[in-house]
């Protein structure tokens, strides 16, 4: 494969970065000693809820218009942390600087849904179904996803949601988890003295006779006892990976647990809200900057953590749509359409802003407000899942979107 | 292994299936033999009906039925109205929203806009020393907000506003981590310090004010808070969580309580009163099959409480537009659903523009115009008017949700030309100011002029009376009869009903007008509905499974928002399903991991006391016959799992549960406790565990 070839080209550019912990899986890659064919896969999809400001997370600087529909809140030039001359960073992002500049961090902008909607509510169920304007679709694409590849071997945390519950974009035929504590997960939390009560759940499920609950009651306290021999706690985030305290920062923390403590992880889905600024957006700093603080350091502390594990993942992150091209009477933003969507991993080709530009001119926006969509967010999706899964069946997974190989953007090569 | 097993499970529906045919074809012909053995006996038929008719069965129930005659019980529950149910509404007395009008709500417990616009000057404050009090508490939460925010804190509403009892997730849909999530407490270094020294000072005046009003008699600590500042009001509403608050609002009745809670979040006393309602209504109503019934159509016309002005618009929706309905004609079910105003918000309609209506078109007013006062969210005639920017306003999310959804099904051979000549038919049909809670109301100048085509059929240009028409057409459609009749069966009787008795409920649907009652008739007297293989056939939903734990145990529940807490746990938050689908009654969806543990430790928790608001006594359950023993002597664990085989489980229990339990008892595995117990006779396991054993297996899970 061609990991080898880029990782050689990554490390002097490594070399200048040298604040970041560089995964030690680049070094021996470098060396010629990893054979990265044969190892698990995974995909790990970010939703950022709430329809986040793309606009002023990856600035289109070179554009006159971005500065003359912002007057109050755009991010000054001098501020951006430019990354090509025409598109900057989020100055409160630059935690994800370095692994841009190691090449493990490309970005899609304009990228969206079809669907015309403003609604968070449609949008969302949208993004998570995967298919655009179809209410009635039961399932999930990430579940789809499962289900329409074959697995040997199907783990208890094949497919895991950090959380309470399970959401839409993981539900579905294909048996998934919600976790949102580990050190919760089983009967009696960590009550020493709930031992025997688990115990004694476990041998009525393991022998029941109810064909459905027999088979799920056993994935459970499988997944249970995985989870207790593994004792993912005992993973302490790799050093310099500093996970901001807060939901999403312990999301990924307790992430990188379960995937450092090989259970077999193959998808999984975590979410960050606090995106829908109607009022006092801020610039280089305010609500928007503390967010994408949040969500920038975490997402940095994970790919730290997970070191080598690194170049078997794909992490894609997304949001409902963006948000009007100029900024409302509130000095924020309203609802609008397309966004940016980051892809980050060990395969991934990064270094790059990939999609076509649509431009801000009047002429050039979407109803005449907000930023086009130029690449649909299933086109980013399905290159993921096709490339870096090697699931081909994009038909099931995003059906009735006309999705071949050779229309992706190639940020997997 | 999970391939294998869903080898299992298709192989077992197969078999499942064609004994159902075989059952059916049996049946035909030998209808009467008592000992039919493709029949339930009759042992299990009173239990079996509760088991489908209730939210499940409390102690003695299955005794009276029988003694009453399961037939009698059928048609008496069918009756809704002739059962006494004044228990029920006693304890339902306290949660004043639930009598309401949608207006009455609205002004009592003010959404933010409201706020907002009394805030800015648009709307007087209200006169009424409790409302303003409200009010006023509530700017002053919105000033606390703005002022933060341009400190630049971080993630700032989470401390503002602690996540309703059970509630739904606000506006940003599914997985709200702005509320709920404990990480704003912990992570706002940027507040600025003497904001936060005051915002602390004000906490600890609050505290110790609480302190000094408790002694105060209720009447009194009331009219004291009413007193005193905005400020001071937030702090000491913020301040009253968990026992300090039932401290607090002891002895004072429910307005009283009910401001106090909404000094802090008005929105929520809505939420929360209508979800203990639910709950307590499940588990306490005599009326039971009507209560089943209203939450079969509540789902079946789902609407999501989180969604905007849902939030006070659900409360009337379900008292005024489903229960009324829930026996009645399907047709006055239906067009009551697309004239409410919950309905019309939830899938769009109020907003839905003919193009070629004056309001698109642009045509100016009418010649006597109406004044309009400022208008939350902006009508749309207004928006569509302004700028030309949406020449289009169609909107076809409710005309597709109406046919695939709630009437004919999905692939009953509509087409999209039809979603958009439905969508056409009902532009109009909106709410009258929807910001002061307004109903239903026809607005000709959103209506689409012309003739439009149904189905192959003509709807001549009629205003409102198109939209009516097309609600007739479709309520009385044989694919509405079978696939309502289908999902009554699938709810009713099996995950996968036989056909046979799909298509004779239909007959019914088709011959009686679409009377639900009479539907429901046909069924319960079907063969299919008694057939053997149907008993304990269905796996619970989590609110089933929830409510018939309560109700096995026959608890006493003061509070039933911690239970509603642990419906959102469990992944069926009450009213809180955002796609119209509703959630589904099959078993598939509730079958998971975490849905699996979570009912394992919802059991533990209940028996163990664990679950504020609900007292269970599992001693007394297991208990000796007679309940007025004074001398309490811990029962033989044997003894007591015999006992409450039968009084949960009616004695259906596996061997395998049986001898898992036993095995328990009689050796306890590993723990401390047991180790330090060895020798004793009496060994570890207290009745409530047992208890806790049962509702957690795998038997308890069906009905």
């Amino acid at each position: 494969m061609s990991i080898t070839r880029r990782v050689f080209f990554r490390n002097s550019a490594l070399a200048v970065v040298g604040t970041a912990a560089v995964p030690s899986f680049l070094t021996r890659a470098a060396l010629g000693a990893v054979e990265p064919s044969g190892r698990p896969q995974r995909l790990v999809v970010i939703f950022q809820r709430g329809a986040a400001d793309g606009l002023n997370i990856v600035v289109p600087h070179g554009e006159r218009a971005y500065y003359a529909m912002r007057p109050s809140i755009n991010i000054p030039r001098k501020d951006v942390l430019d990354l090509d001359g025409f598109f900057g960073l989020h100055p409160s992002m630059s935690s994800l600087q370095p692994i841009w500049t190691q090449g493990h961090l490309a970005i899609v902008h304009a990228a969206g849904s079809p669907d015309p909607t403003r609604s968070h509510f449609d949008a969302q169920d949208f993004m998570e179904s995967g298919t655009p304007g179809m209410k009635v679709t039961i399932d999930g694409w990430l579940n789809r996803t499962l289900h329409s590849m074959p697995a040997a071997d199907k783990s208890a945390f094949r497919a895991i949601a950090l959380g309470p519950a399970l959401p839409r974009i993981l539900s579905g035929a294909e048996p998934a988890l919600a976790v949102n504590n580990i050190s919760e997960f089983g009967v009696g939390g960590r009550n020493p003295n709930a031992a025997p009560i688990s115990n004694t759940f476990e041998a009525m499920y393991s022998q029941s006779v109810d064909t459905v609950l027999h088979g799920t009651g056993q994935e459970t306290f499988d997944a249970v006892k995985m989870l207790k021999s593994a004792d993912p706690a005992k993973y302490k985030p790799a050093p310099g990976a500093d996970y901001p305290r807060g939901r999403f920062g312990d999301s990924l923390r307790q992430l990188a647990q379960l995937i450092k403590a090989n259970l077999g992880v193959q998808v999984a889905f975590a979410d960050i809200g606090g995106w829908d600024h109607h009022v006092n957006e801020g610039s280089t700093e305010g609500q928007i900057a503390n967010v994408l603080r949040d969500f920038s350091q975490a997402l940095s502390a994970f790919w730290t953590d997970l070191g080598d594990l690194g170049e078997d993942t794909v992490v894609v992150t997304m949001s409902e749509f963006g948000r009007t091209a100029r900024e409302n009477g509130n000095r924020g933003t309203d609802h609008g359409h397309a966004n940016v969507m980051f892809i980050m991993g060990g395969p991934v080709k990064g270094g790059k802003v990939y999609g076509p530009w649509p431009g801000l001119e009047q002429s050039q926006l979407y109803e005449g407000r907000d930023l086009a969509v130029t690449t649909d967010f299933r086109r980013v999706l399905g290159e993921a899942v096709t490339k870096h899964l090697g699931n081909s069946h994009l038909e099931q997974v995003f059906p009735e979107f006309e999705n071949p190989a050779g229309k992706f953007l190639r940020y997997l090569g | 292994m999970p391939s294998q097993r869903r080898n299992f499970v298709l192989t077992a529906s197969l078999l499942l299936t064609l004994a159902c045919f075989a059952a059916f074809a049996f049946n035909k012909k030998k209808e009467k033999n008592a000992s039919d053995p493709s029949q339930m006996d009759d042992s299990r038929r009173a239990l079996h009906a509760l088991q489908r008719l209730t939210f499940g069965p409390r102690p003695g129930d299955a005794e009276r039925v029988a003694a009453m005659g399961v037939d009698k019980w059928i048609d008496l529950q069918l009756h809704p109205e002739k059962i006494d149910d004044s228990a029920v509404n006693a304890r339902l007395s306290g949660f004043r929203t639930l009598g309401m009008e949608t207006r009455e709500i609205v002004e009592n417990f003010p959404p933010q806009q409201l706020i907002k616009a009394v805030a800015e000057g648009k709307k007087p404050m209200p006169s009424d020393p409790v409302k303003r009090a409200v009010y006023q508490a509530q700017i002053e939460k919105l000033e606390e907000k703005r002022e933060r925010k341009q400190d630049a804190a971080p993630q700032t509403t989470a401390s503002t506003t602690p996540p309703a009892a059970g509630s739904p997730t606000q506006d940003q849909g599914a997985v709200d981590n702005s509320t709920g999530s404990d990480s704003a407490e912990t992570s706002k270094p940027s507040v600025k310090d003497e904001q936060a020294s005051k915002r602390r000072e004000d906490r600890l005046y609050a505290d110790l004010k609480a302190q000094e009003l408790l002694d105060l008699p209720p009447d009194e600590r009331m009219k004291q808070v009413l007193q005193l500042s905005p400020e001071a009001q937030r702090a000491l509403s913020l301040s009253l969580k968990g026992q300090r608050g039932d401290d607090f609002t002891m002895g004072m009745n429910p307005k009283q309580k009910e401001t106090l809670q909404a000094l802090n979040n008005p929105q929520q006393v809505v939420g929360d009163e209508l979800m203990q309602a639910k709950l307590l209504r499940a588990i306490y109503s005599e009326r039971q099959f009507d209560e089943v019934m209203t939450d079969f159509w509540f789902n079946h016309f789902n609407v999501y409480l989180g969604k905007g002005a849902d939030r006070y618009l659900v409360t009337s929706y379900e008292r005024d537009v489903i229960r009324p309905h829930a026996l009645g004609k399907f047709e006055d079910l239906l067009v009551a659903t697309a004239k409410s105003p919950a309905m019309l918000f939830y899938l769009d309609n109020w907003l839905s523009v003919g193009p070629d209506s004056d309001v698109a078109r642009g045509v100016s007013k009418n010649p006597y115009p109406r004044r309009r006062r400022g208008r939350f969210p902006p009508p749309p005639p207004r928006q569509a008017k302004g700028n030309g920017k949406r020449k289009n306003g169609l909107n076809e999310n409710y005309g597709r949700e109406l046919m695939e959804l709630h009437t004919l099904g999905v692939n009953a051979g509509y087409t999209q030309n039809d979603v958009t000549e439905v969508a056409r038919v009902l532009t109009g049909w909106t709410i009258d100011q929807p910001q002061k809670g307004g109903g239903f109301k026809f607005e000709e100048r959103m209506h689409e002029p012309g003739t439009k085509i149904v189905l192959g059929h003509k709807i001549k240009e009629h205003g409102e009376k198109e939209g009516t028409e097309v609600l007739h057409l479709l309520a009385h459609h044989p694919s509405t009869a079978h696939f309502i009749c289908g999902k009554l069966a699938t709810r009713f009787v099996s995950d996968d009903p036989a056909p046979a008795l799909v298509e004779e409920m239909a007959q019914t649907f088709l011959k009686k007008d679409g009377d639900i009652r009479e539907v429901l008739k046909t069924m319960f007297h079907s063969p299919n509905f008694w057939g053997a293989d149907t008993y304990r056939a269905k796996l619970k939903t989590p609110l089933e499974f929830v409510v018939s734990a309560v109700r096995a145990i026959g608890a006493d529940v003061s509070d039933a928002a911690p239970l509603a807490r642990q419906l959102n746990t469990l992944g069926m938050p009450l009213y809180g399903m955002q796609p119209p689908t509703g959630y589904s009654m099959k078993s598939d969806a509730w079958v998971n991991s975490s849905a699996l543990l979570g009912r394992m430790n919802f059991s533990v928790a209940l028996m163990a006391g664990r679950i504020k608001g609900v007292q269970a006594d599992g001693d007394r359950l297991a208990g000796s016959a007679s309940p007025n023993a004074t001398d309490k002597v811990e029962p033989d664990p044997k003894q007591a799992l015999a006992r409450l085989e039968s009084s949960l489980l009616a004695g259906d229990i596996s061997k395998q549960t049986h001898d898992a339990i036993v095995k328990e008892i009689e050796n306890p595995t590993g723990s401390s406790q047991a180790t330090s117990r060895k020798n004793d006779k009496m060994p570890a396991s207290s009745t409530g565990t047992i208890a806790g054993l049962l509702l957690g297996s795998p038997e308890f899970q069906r009905r």
